[in-house]
């Protein structure tokens, strides 16, 4: 510490506590048995305060290690009150690659078509979205979150929602459906433009080869190839 | 003889209770506890935010605005479900969204130099909330910790270290030298008191919170792992390191592949790290496991491409470390300067880190390495 700052700090704080500060002269209120009515309401409502402050930091901490606990007793009691508290500023997620990281990675492939003025169905080739999102990902130290999260969250989103089938049941899976639509005919509008109202994604999952395959084996085979229905999207390209 | 032990017994317990009783009151009154370790913390938070902003400048629209495919009908719907909330989708016009995207920018970058600090977090933490909330499947574990954490840092008084109000202050505080004109009555010096202290109060509360959330994160993170088979055997960052999205650099993620046992070991160090984490805060060892923490998100940041992820982790371990930490660096800084022959700046009076005004009637700062004199107690200053 330099010289400057020990005399900035002796200057500022330089009285002794010997030498009171004006309004830290002995009470003038007398003994303390005879603390005027003002004080000790005051003194109560902040201890009450502090009181208060504690309560809430201890079942503030109970509700956020319920929320992140294994189901247990305790929390199949009060579940409903640990989520109106925890949900939705408090949610927790930290199971990146927990409990296991993902064994594949997961291709969503789309293609479009259109409906001719004649009646005839034009369809289009596969675009691969997620070899997209791989090239932007590619020698950049900042991914976005655009290439990194949008499209992978949005699928989990919609397996989530909808299971192994693609029958919408809930109102959640309809927006999701809607959700994955947009994501889909941006990502192809803005790659190969094209006039489109119809789209159809497919999901192809690769295994990660077990450790100790040696590298430039033939390409893992597919775990699942799923073909979701077409959807209809906002025209595009029109 | 043995009788009378046993009647003092329960006298003793009872003396102690109250001893310890009187034990915690002080500590959670008496002063506002790590005012630096927030003050990196808001800093920390306030820059990154403002990175992760400035670098989804192109895709703003696509994340947050009115052309995002997340569109905000189907935002507003989910909020009528969730019972959140975010000022994005108040209007559906590019010139209201542009307006709020400046909006954050300015709030992080005010957050993060501490101006005006407790209206400017309050406004951090409302930005925050409602951009992760506009864009909530596009999040991932760090957008989660970066809004906690601004949730619990409007509680502390992040902004009395290291930020523009702690040089207002310390200006202010050298021109009123003198003593004061009118001394205020008994009923107004109580109040402000009372005021003081429930700051105090708040604030520790605050950082206590962060701290346990910390804890949670990791040991929660920790405990999962070790049910996962993959985290077991060893494997688990060979798969990691295979997953197609985290590859920015494929040559490096390739070549650490190859080494088998130095990925065994790492997952096992990590695991065991983020278990143990909870436990070793109280003891030296926490400086070895926040090392290694340092280390593992570095990693994690440059291999995976999760800058942002590591870097809010990276800061939330900050709030670890011990004010006399933070105060050493400075010197510490200026010393390495000057062995480097970078012309030694002398520090100008009152632009000092470590010469603000002790808080809350008792000196905050100790002198590093044990020089200056200890500072008396200087007058409560409030925000």
């Amino acid at each position: 510490m330099s010289s400057g700052i020990d005399s900035a700090r002796v200057r500022e704080t330089g009285r002794s506590d010997a030498d009171p500060l004006p309004w830290e002269r002995p009470d003038e209120a007398g003994p303390p048995g005879r603390q005027p009515a003002g004080a000790r309401i005051l003194g109560a409502g902040l201890r009450a305060a502090v009181l208060l402050c504690l309560v809430t930091v201890v079942v503030h901490l109970g509700a956020v290690f319920l929320h992140v606990a294994p189901p247990n007793p305790v929390s199949r009691k009060y579940g409903r009150q640990v989520d109106a508290w925890v949900f939705p500023l408090f949610e927790q997620n930290w199971r990146l690659f927990a409990p296991n990281p993902d064994s594949v990675n997961r291709r969503v492939l789309a293609r479009t078509a259109r409906t001719a003025p004649d009646g005839s169905t034009q369809v289009s080739a596969w675009t691969d979205l997620t070899a997209l999102d791989r090239a932007a990902v590619e020698h950049d130290p900042f991914p976005s979150h655009t290439a990194q999260n949008l499209l992978r969250r949005a699928w989990a989103a919609y397996v989530d929602a909808f299971g192994s089938d693609d029958t919408a049941r809930s109102p959640r899976a309809v927006m999701m459906r809607k959700y994955l639509g947009n994501i889909a005919a941006e990502r192809v509008a803005g790659h190969r433009g094209g006039t489109f109202d119809f789209i159809q994604l497919r999901v192809v999952t690769l295994p990660v080869a077990a450790p100790g395959t040696p590298p430039g084996g033939r390409p893992p085979a597919p775990v699942e190839n799923r073909i979701l229905p077409w959807w209809k999207v906002t025209p595009h390209g029109k | 003889m043995g009788n009378e032990q046993i009647r003092a017994l329960p006298a003793t317990a009872h003396h102690r209770l109250l001893a310890r009783t009187d034990a915690l009151w002080a500590l959670l009154t008496g002063r506002p506890v790590s005012l630096y370790a927030t003050a990196v913390l808001r800093i920390g938070y306030g820059l990154l935010y403002l990175l992760f902003l400035l670098r989804e400048f192109p895709h703003r629209d696509e994340i947050w605005g009115p052309g995002s495919p997340w569109t905000p009908a189907l935002a507003a719907q989910l909020f009528d479900q969730t019972g959140w909330y975010s000022f994005l989708i108040v209007s559906d016009s590019r010139g209201y969204f542009e307006c709020c995207y400046v909006l954050a920018l300015v709030t992080s970058a005010l957050f993060t130099v501490g101006w005006r600090t407790r209206a400017t977090s309050v406004l951090f933490a409302v930005v925050v909330a409602s951009f992760h909330a506009r864009a909530i499947f596009m999040t991932d574990g760090g957008d989660n910790l970066v809004l906690l954490m601004s949730l619990y840092l409007v509680l502390t008084a992040c902004g009395r270290r290291w930020s523009l109000d702690a040089r207002r202050e310390r200006i202010r505080s050298a021109r009123a030298d003198g003593p004061p004109v009118r001394a205020p009555g008994p009923a107004a010096r109580r109040l402000r008191e009372a005021r003081a202290t429930l700051t105090t109060v708040v604030h520790n509360c605050g950082v206590l919170v962060i701290a346990a959330q910390v804890c949670l994160l990791y040991g929660s993170a920790g405990l999962y792992k070790v049910q996962g088979s993959f985290w077991n055997d060893g494997t688990a960052l060979h798969y990691v390191l295979n997953l197609e999205l985290f590859q920015p650099w494929p040559a490096v993620s390739h070549l650490v592949d190859q080494y088998p046992l130095v990925m065994a070991v790492f997952g096992y160090l990590t695991v065991l790290t983020q278990v143990a984490f909870p436990f070793v805060l109280f003891g030296r060892l926490k400086y070895p496991v926040l090392t290694v923490l340092l280390g593992m998100h570095l990693a994690i940041a440059v291999v995976l491409g999760l800058p942002l992820f590591s870097g809010t982790m990276i800061i939330a371990d900050a709030v670890f470390l011990p004010d006399r930490f933070y105060t050493s660096l400075p010197p510490l800084l200026r010393r390495a300067a000057r062995r480097c022959g970078l012309p030694a700046r002398a520090p100008r009076q009152g632009t000092g880190f470590v010469s603000v005004p002790a808080q809350g009637g008792h000196p905050v700062t100790r002198p590093a390495r044990g020089r200056g004199a200890p500072s008396p107690s200087g007058p409560a200053v409030t925000e």
